[in-house]
């Protein structure tokens, strides 16, 4: 319909795509919108030195107004990353025989974790003791702590 | 059994017997919990003299809790959680993304398998609200357990 040859048109589409995924991965200095990427004036002034006309410029800076977060939230998938957690259902089981001893009291958590890899979900059915358990808590709990701790605040609070 | 010095005299298949048979009485004691009269009045069938019948009572009570334990131990189950460890991560940047400035965690849970004894370590990441998520379950299963200790 446009009439240009094919290679021009995708020549023009991933240098759109690359445009708009630079400005976005890339914060610029002050100002700077810590969600939104680059800011408006530093678009504006690395396009300006592509010699576009200035109604060109202003609907390319219009279409990375737009789109800025939601390519942030893609790229943001892209990145390496390990099973990320889901969910967790549990249950309390209490073995009273086996084939090796009879009259027996063990209790025992068991569990099902659901972790997202990449799409993919998997669960994984695990079990542990009461004491265990215990422990389990206890470590997570420290962990929680950890972000309200005032080490772990500062360095939230400088780098930015 | 078979290097000790004092039973060389006696023929191995003997020993083996024996020992295959010892072991058998021992082993269905413990899976049945028997009681001292019980075991007293099998092996009194089995024509035994009293002085030996009290023999291997008096040894098998001084066994007999390491012996439920290991029966207990006995078994399928699914993989067995032994112990977590964490690490509390603030990613600055990644090569998709600069000024990404996010705190996450990675948690990971040493497991065992009751066949072989190890297994690869389950690790997953996770944002302090699903960290949250995942305590608060735990942390319900553990009022549950003390809920039903109580019955």
């Amino acid at each position: 319909k446009l009439n240009i040859g094919v290679d021009i048109i995708q020549h023009g589409v991933e240098g759109l795509v690359y445009l708009l995924t630079e400005s976005s991965k890339l914060m610029a200095s002050i100002p700077f919108d810590k969600e939104f990427g680059i800011s408006e004036v530093d678009f504006q002034d690395s396009i300006h030195v592509l010699g576009f006309s200035d109604e060109l410029n202003k609907s390319l800076l219009q279409l990375y107004l737009d789109n800025r977060k939601e390519i942030r939230s893609i790229l943001g998938e892209l990145a390496p990353r390990l099973p990320s957690y889901h969910s967790l259902e549990w249950r309390l089981d209490v073995q009273l025989a086996s084939r090796s001893l009879r009259q027996q009291i063990k209790p025992a958590v068991t569990m099902k974790l659901h972790l997202n890899q990449n799409e993919d979900q998997t669960a994984q059915v695990l079990q542990t003791d009461p004491a265990t358990l215990l422990h389990l808590i206890q470590q997570l709990e420290q962990a929680l702590g950890e972000m309200k701790m005032n080490h772990c605040r500062r360095i939230v609070r400088n780098m930015k | 059994i078979l290097d000790d010095p004092d039973l060389k005299d006696i023929d191995p298949t003997v020993l083996k017997h024996c020992h295959a048979a010892a072991a058998t009485c021992i082993l269905e004691a413990g899976k049945q919990n028997a009681d001292i009269s019980a075991i007293s009045t099998c092996l009194e069938d089995c024509k035994l003299d009293k002085e030996r019948i009290e023999q291997f009572c008096t040894e098998y009570q001084k066994n007999k809790d390491a012996l439920e334990i290991l029966l207990g131990s006995i078994g399928r189950s699914p993989l067995h959680i032994t112990d977590v460890s964490w690490r509390l991560e603030y990613q600055i940047k990644n090569n998709q993304l600069h000024k990404t400035y996010q705190p996450s965690y990675l948690v990971t849970l040493n497991v065992e398998n009751s066949d072989s004894g190890s297994h690869p370590d389950i690790s997953f990441s996770c944002t302090m609200e699903q960290l949250q998520d995942l305590v608060g379950k735990l942390k319900d299963a553990a009022k549950s357990l003390e809920r039903a200790t109580q019955m």
